[in-house]
């Protein structure tokens, strides 16, 4: 089984890699269009449907600064892709180079336990857990500014902070009464 | 006017959309200009409906007339209600020199020999179709024009679409119709969908199909815009692969709407990880019905998008190639029998 090891590779100079797993293949292509207009750091996005990754492109492929996996909470399939894909990462993801994106969070057909599913899995996890708009380009530009602000961290270009300060800072908590039914 | 008559009138009045009222008056002809220039579109359907009643009291108009102008509505309007497709089997010899006026008389003199209380009307639509209206009444009661039978049959073809039908008419409405087009049976098409286009579409082969082949198509020209170098995909061929399946199994062009799919499952129940039911005797009876706005639409972009595995199995393929939405599978017949389905909608 081939894993994604995050040292495995030299970065490249002044440039920040980014994977977008989901599984619907259907928000990724225009989040990574916002994310390439950046102009301060090169952004290399690579986009794939789910882990592992096929071999032929380890060569090419830069290495991974941050893997952001997209959760479309419509769909039981994404979450459960998702959470298929992550054992092909190696623990050193884990420190503060893995981080997960929830869409379509408002939609009224999205039963209130699977939202809970994904937060205990970024919560167990210690990643940051990002709440994305995909309708509307304004939402895919705000998601794409979050999604900056830590790859440039994860990636090491913001001055006296390693990714180790996002698993620590900004990682999901789950609030403590998650498992007691609520009254509303 | 009796009650029937004012009853139907009510009734079209409110089915039919205030804008298309007057194209529709219009095209019924049975008004004078003077009457019809005297119609204001723009009050209520209630006003407009005593407005009309008392117009129809002054022509004398009958039921009969009122059942002409609804069945220009219905002529107009394809697509509403559920459509069931009838084959014919069996031509005889002149079955392709029937013509309009030959069928009329057949067709209208085989029904009312069989049945003394109907009311059978025939009209020619622009696109060569042959629109019959039929209203039925019992042996003691009048033909009940509110729940009226439409037939829609293309001459020298062998397929007849049916709304509406009902079980007592059906072996009359079969006979009459395999006597009045010289075929010699009739029988179920499996066929049935909202849209009557896209069920004509379909069994009529208009539209865009692929014909399954052994060899690659060559590759198809990539219509995206050229991505950004920034942007790669790691999983790219892959994703190709899988249109290029989605694409053989449906053609890429505009695919009619049809809204559901059944298949009735008679076969063992095949599970590796359910001991109890896979060592049963019996078969394991079920229905899978996929249902959607546009199922083959649906269905493609599943394949496409590699919801669905990604080989379509012949079952959901055979839609299209064979013109039906409704199968029977049992064990006996070739190819994948009980397979999961993820249902969509």
């Amino acid at each position: 089984m081939s894993r994604l090891n995050p040292f495995a590779k030299l970065p490249g100079l002044n440039t920040a890699s980014v994977l977008l797993v989901e599984s619907e293949e259907h928000f990724q292509q225009s989040l990574a269009e916002a994310l390439v207009e950046e102009t301060s750091v090169t952004v290399n996005v690579r986009l794939a449907k789910s882990f592992p990754l096929p071999i032929e492109n380890d060569e090419s492929r830069p290495r991974i600064d941050l893997v952001v996996f997209i959760i479309n909470l419509t769909s039981e399939l994404s979450f459960q892709s998702a959470e298929a894909s992550l054992k092909y990462l190696e623990p050193g993801y884990f420190l503060g180079k893995v981080c997960f994106m929830v869409t379509n969070a408002r939609s009224s057909s999205v039963p209130a336990e699977r939202l809970d599913a994904v937060r205990r899995l970024a919560a167990s996890l210690h990643c940051p857990l990002l709440f994305a708009e995909e309708q509307t380009p304004q939402g895919v530009t705000n998601a794409a500014e979050r999604l900056l602000t830590i790859l440039k961290a994860a990636a090491g270009f913001v001055p006296f902070t390693t990714p180790l300060y996002l698993s620590n800072l900004t990682r999901c908590t789950l609030p403590p009464d998650i498992d007691q039914p609520s009254f509303d | 006017m009796d009650d029937t008559s004012k009853l139907l009138l009510q009734r079209l009045v409110r089915r039919i959309p205030t804008q298309m009222l007057k194209a529709t008056l219009d095209k019924w002809g049975r008004l004078t200009v003077e009457q019809r220039q005297a119609m204001d579109f723009t009050q209520s359907k209630w006003a407009l409906t005593q407005k009309l009643l008392s117009v129809c009291e002054e022509n004398k108009l009958t039921l009969t007339h009122l059942a002409e102008l609804e069945m220009i509505h219905a002529m107009e309007n394809p697509n509403q209600g559920m459509w069931y497709t009838f084959q014919l089997l069996e031509p005889e010899n002149d079955a392709q020199s029937v013509e309009l006026t030959q069928f009329k008389q057949q067709f209208k003199c085989h029904l009312s020999e069989l049945l003394r209380q109907m009311s059978v009307k025939i009209k020619k639509h622009t696109d060569e179709a042959v629109w019959i209206r039929i209203a039925l009444g019992s042996s003691f009661s009048k033909p009940n024009h509110l729940k009226p039978t439409y037939v829609v049959h293309y001459l020298q073809t062998p397929y007849v679409f049916v709304r509406n039908l009902t079980s007592k008419l059906k072996p009359l409405l079969s006979q009459a119709l395999t006597l009045a087009t010289r075929h010699q049976g009739v029988k179920e098409a499996n066929l049935s969908g909202r849209n009557l286009t896209s069920i004509r579409d379909l069994l009529m082969r208009q539209y865009q199909q692929v014909f399954p082949t052994k060899y690659r198509s060559p590759p198809e020209e990539e219509d995206q815009p050229v991505l950004n170098q920034h942007i790669e995909k790691e999983q790219g061929g892959v994703a190709a692969h899988r249109r290029h399946m989605a694409h053989q199994a449906f053609g890429d062009g505009m695919l009619p709407q049809l809204q559901s799919a059944v298949y009735m499952l008679d076969t063992k129940f095949r599970d590796p990880n359910n001991r109890t039911m896979t060592e049963r005797e019996e078969t394991f009876k079920c229905v899978v019905k996929f249902s959607s706005i546009d199922l083959l639409e649906s269905l493609r972009s599943c394949a496409s998008s590699g919801i669905a595995s990604a080989p379509v199995t012949p079952l959901l393929s055979s839609i299209p190639l064979k013109g039906r939405n409704y199968f029977v599978v049992t064990d006996n017949t070739p190819g994948p029998s009980s397979q999961g389905h993820q249902t969509q909608n």
